[in-house]
């Protein structure tokens, strides 16, 4: 094995920085107890793994090690990496994920064995790869750690990220947080690769030109030994490859189909005697053991042999590993990579038997995306299946797509549905696509397109009486009603819909017409919120988890858009527990933006625009979303009077403008763009850019929006009667009452627009408490306009505070503001430390810190100077 | 990346010691910087030192505020430039 020891100090060449921060990192936990995050980035081949492992056997003594990696199946199993952990940590977290157990119970399982023995390093490998149940998992993990003395080290490909790829939402979601830490490992310098070069009389500048400094390629270059250094990686492990036996080599061949470690059985399935070649591979250092299993050293050199594997002989080896993964020597039998060789081999009629139920299997743990993925795969090899067969599986395929965000897929697969249905002539089929279809439009702003759908399906359905899909269609026209703001069409078909629901016993169906009803409460109609309220209690109470989704998301908007803030936050925060815990991106992605919104009106612009950026980070399929958090950043900007406010303002009015009906788009947007014209002092614009949507607003009756827009019109100059459902905080500023105005959006949480009613004063004193208020925003504009009519009534006006300082007064963390906001409510550290999920002497650490910070001794005067710098009522 | 200029005022005037200390200094501003993608090209200082004019590279306007919060300075404002060159338009005379 001398060759593996110079290897491994090759690779670990240059190392000190990473291992040195790995080190700090394990102090901490081990001095602390409390548990830390590190995630560590680097290219394939830059040497993560060997890092770790060099890592892990130095520190054996000073902690428990446990070991989990995401493995190379096109659609990864659900959990995969757990499953690993579980073998290591006991028969009650295996049992719990083999019973298919949601995120949000592993996550707890795995807490509480984690920290049971202390300290514990968990090593993740290539999250890259991770399907989304684990993603969750590690979402929960890493917001919890911060009691248990646990070091979780994650890698993953950072090369491999492309925008829009579940990871990246994860790590933006993280990156807030304080217990999570980075760490990229680079590739060797030049100097490194020539030392190692020289070492064996390689020309150190050709080695480095030709492998960027990639150490696996490096080790794999010298490692062929010859004078000529090959082209690619895959050349280098082909040569190395060449150096073994025959018999070695069909070994590794075989393995190479397999794209995780290998079990003993399964190798000798697919390699017969050539097993016994297995010790050579392992001394030449390209395969390592791997608990009882075989792996290639390294993802790489298996791609490389795999690729390079003719055609016939690939699928004489799926084959193989297929019918021994059928009948496991241990354990039952794997879904996902069943599926994975299956097609691989090509065979339809094993995809057709494994995949869906890998899908099943998927989407019964949160795993959505890998679902559809699943459905997707048996589609591909559905063409025999008969056209009922295919249609089934096209519509389970389109649900798991739209509740994933995926909507123009989804559209597609319902249309090739809706296709088949019809050849078959069976009519209720066709009624329930229809309306499927028009719900999914209706979620990409097609509003046309979707009530012509969901016409066509009551016209198909009536005939045949009232049944399940026919209260689904009213319902379906009721949701399209609602996203127009239109009361008599919401409300009509609404109660058709829960008439036939209620006869028929069919749950779902009322609860989804009670939404449609209550959710019109968000812009008028306040007496139906109350019908939305109840659709979330039958939905949780039914376990009608999308049903529930969608009830938290309307909840919060509605929440928000009636500027109760208070119940708006804690939607968000109840409906993300639990939209993550069920794998419901979609719904995830609407409380965010709802967040965002939420943010933005409360005066922390930090935030919204953080939460925002993070939001737009996601696939862009739903346009409200997007549209949604377009506007949050643009007024952040405008507000502060940062440039680049225009592009997403003008992204915006073109994702409103393809629903001009729709009040929830085009009124935000009109608002946000009239007030980014007004801060530029271009008033002649706040007319053009408001017409249509006040007149909408007008027709539909929406006290807030109408105050909204009339207020920016009233600012423009424009006089025009309001009507007497108007929002009382504006109706009282355009009527002259700036003071009682201002104490009212001071009472409902918003601060720029308190500090906006009382820029209206002509006394010096409310326009200083406008411009010190104004300061604290950041709000620069109004601020210079503000300071502008302080000095023409002579008045001398103090610079503002330095702006580092002006959201957070004190330089307080984000941890220690969500602490303080408790301490404020009057709660004690132990309650704090339950609330926040910290152990009773973190707690104790922050409040002393905060203490400090604000110069002060005791928790009152601490809650009194929080309500003076207006952060007590921040409930986070 | 966009350019930006980003004009901040220290009322009491900037120090910025010299030697192995401000060296340290600014070593941390720039790897702070980097974990939000910014780039400090460089810097115009006032003749009393209160008024710097900083040039950056930054994705968002919201990163250059981020990252200012972390190094504890001023933003009184943030302007997106494009360079313009006058000699240019004046070369540009001559071959014409």
């Amino acid at each position: 094995m001398a060759r593996e020891t110079a290897e491994t100090s090759g690779v670990l060449l240059e190392r000190s920085r990473e291992l040195a921060a790995l080190r700090e990192s394990l102090d901490v936990v081990r001095e602390t107890s409390q548990g830390r995050l590190l995630l560590i980035g680097g290219e394939a081949g830059v040497g993560k793994t060997a890092l770790l492992r060099r890592f892990c056997e130095g520190h054996g003594d000073l902690a428990r090690i446990v070991w989990g990696a995401c493995d190379a199946l096109f659609t990864p199993r659900p959990l995969g990496p757990f499953v690993d952990v579980a073998q290591t940590l006991g028969d009650e977290l295996e049992a719990l994920i083999d019973s298919a157990a949601r995120p949000y119970d592993v996550a707890k399982a795995l807490m509480r064995e984690l920290g049971a023995a202390a300290p514990t390093i968990l090593v993740l490998e290539d999250v890259q790869r991770a399907d989304e149940a684990t993603l969750d998992v590690l979402r929960l993990l890493a917001l919890r750690i911060e009691p248990i003395p646990l070091l979780i080290l994650v890698t993953y490909r950072d090369d491999e990220l492309d925008r829009i790829h579940p990871l990246r939402v994860v790590l933006g979601e993280l990156a807030t947080s304080q217990a999570v830490h980075r760490l990229k490992v680079e590739p060797f310098s030049p100097a490194a690769v020539a030392m190692l070069a020289n070492a064996r009389g390689f020309d150190g500048a050709e080695l480095y030109r030709k492998t960027a400094g990639n150490p696996f390629f490096v080790t794999e270059a010298l490692a062929v030994g010859e004078t000529e250094i090959p082209d690619t990686i895959r050349d280098a492990v082909l040569a190395r490859a060449a150096r073994l036996s025959l018999g070695a080599r069909k070994l590794i061949e075989a393995l190479a189909v397999v794209p995780q470690a290998s079990e003993m059985w399964l190798l000798e399935a697919l390699a017969d005697d050539g097993v016994e070649r297995l010790e050579e591979c392992l001394t030449s250092g390209m395969l390592r053991p791997e608990d009882g299993r075989v792996a290639f050293r390294h993802e790489l050199a298996r791609l490389s042999v795999e690729e390079s594997l003719p055609p016939n002989r690939k699928v004489e080896l799926h084959r193989r590993a297929l019918a021994a993964l059928v009948t496991p020597v241990t354990g039952s039998p794997d879904l996902a990579r069943l599926a994975h060789h299956a097609e691989a081999a090509g065979d339809a009629r094993a995809v057709l038997r494994f995949a869906p139920a890998a899908a099943e299997r998927s989407a019964s743990v949160g795993a959505h995306r890998e679902a559809a993925a699943q459905y997707a795969r048996a589609l591909r090899f559905a063409d025999d299946l008969g056209l009922e067969g295919r249609a089934d599986l096209l519509v389970r395929c389109a649900h798991e797509r739209f509740i994933t965000d995926q909507f123009d897929a989804a559209i597609d697969a319902l249309k090739e549905a809706l296709r088949l249905y019809r050849e078959l002539n069976d009519e209720r089929r066709v009624g329930e696509a229809l309306s499927t279809l028009a719900q999914v439009l209706g979620k990409t702003g097609r509003l046309g397109q979707a009530e012509k759908a969901t016409r066509e399906a009551i016209a198909v359905l009536e005939g045949r009486g009232p049944g399940r899909e026919l209260a689904r269609a009213y319902s379906t026209l009721s949701q399209l009603g609602m996203y127009a703001a239109d009361a008599d069409r919401t409300l009509t078909s609404g109660r058709r819909a829960i008439e036939f629901a209620e006869r028929i016993g069919d749950s779902q169906t009322l609860i989804h017409a009670l939404n449609n009803i209550g959710s019109l409460a968000a812009w008028s109609w306040p007496e139906t919120s109350s019908e939305l309220e109840r659709s979330l209690e039958l939905a949780l109470q039914g376990g009608f988890e999308d049903d529930a989704g969608r009830a938290f998301s309307n909840l919060a908007e509605l929440a928000v858009c009636r500027r109760n803030y208070r119940s708006a936050d804690g939607y968000v925060r109840a409906g993300l527990d639990y939209c993550s815990e069920h794998g419901l991106d979609l719904y995830s992605g609407y409380l965010l933006a709802t967040r965002a919104w939420s943010e933005l009106d409360q005066g922390r612009w930090t935030d919204a625009a953080s939460t925002a950026a993070h939001v737009l980070d996601m696939t862009r399929d739903s346009t409200l979303r997007t549209l949604t958090v377009l506007r949050v950043l643009a007024t952040v900007r405008a507000r502060r009077g940062d440039p680049g406010a225009w592009e997403p303002l003008d992204d915006a009015l073109a994702l409103a403008s393809s629903a001009p009906d729709e009040l929830q788009r085009v009124a935000p947007v009109a608002a946000a763009r009239a007030e980014a014209a007004w801060l530029e002092g271009r008033i002649d614009d706040v007319g053009t850019e408001t017409d249509a949507a006040f007149e909408l607003a007008l027709r539909r009756r929406a006290p807030w929006v109408i105050g909204e827009l009339a207020c920016w019109r009233w600012r423009a100059g424009i006089r025009e009667e309001l009507p007497p459902q108007t929002a009382e905080p504006f109706s009282l500023l355009i009527h002259g009452d700036w003071r009682r105005a201002a104490e009212l959006w001071a009472q409902i949480g918003c601060p720029y627009e308190a500090a906006l009613a009382l820029s209206e004063a002509d006394d010096e004193e409310p326009l200083r408490r406008a411009l010190g208020e104004c300061q604290r925003l950041g709000a620069e504009p109004v601020a210079a306009k503000v300071a502008r009519r302080l000095r023409e009534r002579g008045a001398q006006v103090p610079r503002g505070p330095r702006a580092t300082t002006r959201e957070n007064p004190a330089n307080l963390t984000t941890r220690e503001l969500e602490v303080l906001a408790l301490v404020a409510q009057g709660l004690r550290n132990a309650e704090i430390a339950e609330r926040l999920f910290l152990s009773a002497k973190t707690v104790d650490h922050h409040v002393s810190a905060i203490l400090r910070k604000l110069g002060v001794h005791t928790r009152g005067e601490a809650s009194a100077e929080a309500t003076r710098l207006g952060f007590a009522g921040q409930d986070r | 990346m966009p350019r930006y200029v980003v004009e901040r005022a220290f009322p009491d005037g900037l120090r910025i010691p010299a030697g192995d200390e401000g060296a340290e200094v600014c070593r941390a501003v720039v790897d702070r910087n980097a974990d939000e993608g910014v780039t400090w090209v460089h810097s115009y200082v006032s003749d009393d030192r209160k008024r710097t004019f900083c040039v950056y590279d930054a994705p968002t306007p919201e990163a250059i505020r981020k990252t200012a919060a972390s190094n504890e300075l001023p933003v009184d404002r943030i302007t997106e430039v494009r360079v313009l060159d006058p000699y240019f338009y004046m070369d540009k005379r001559r071959t014409e």
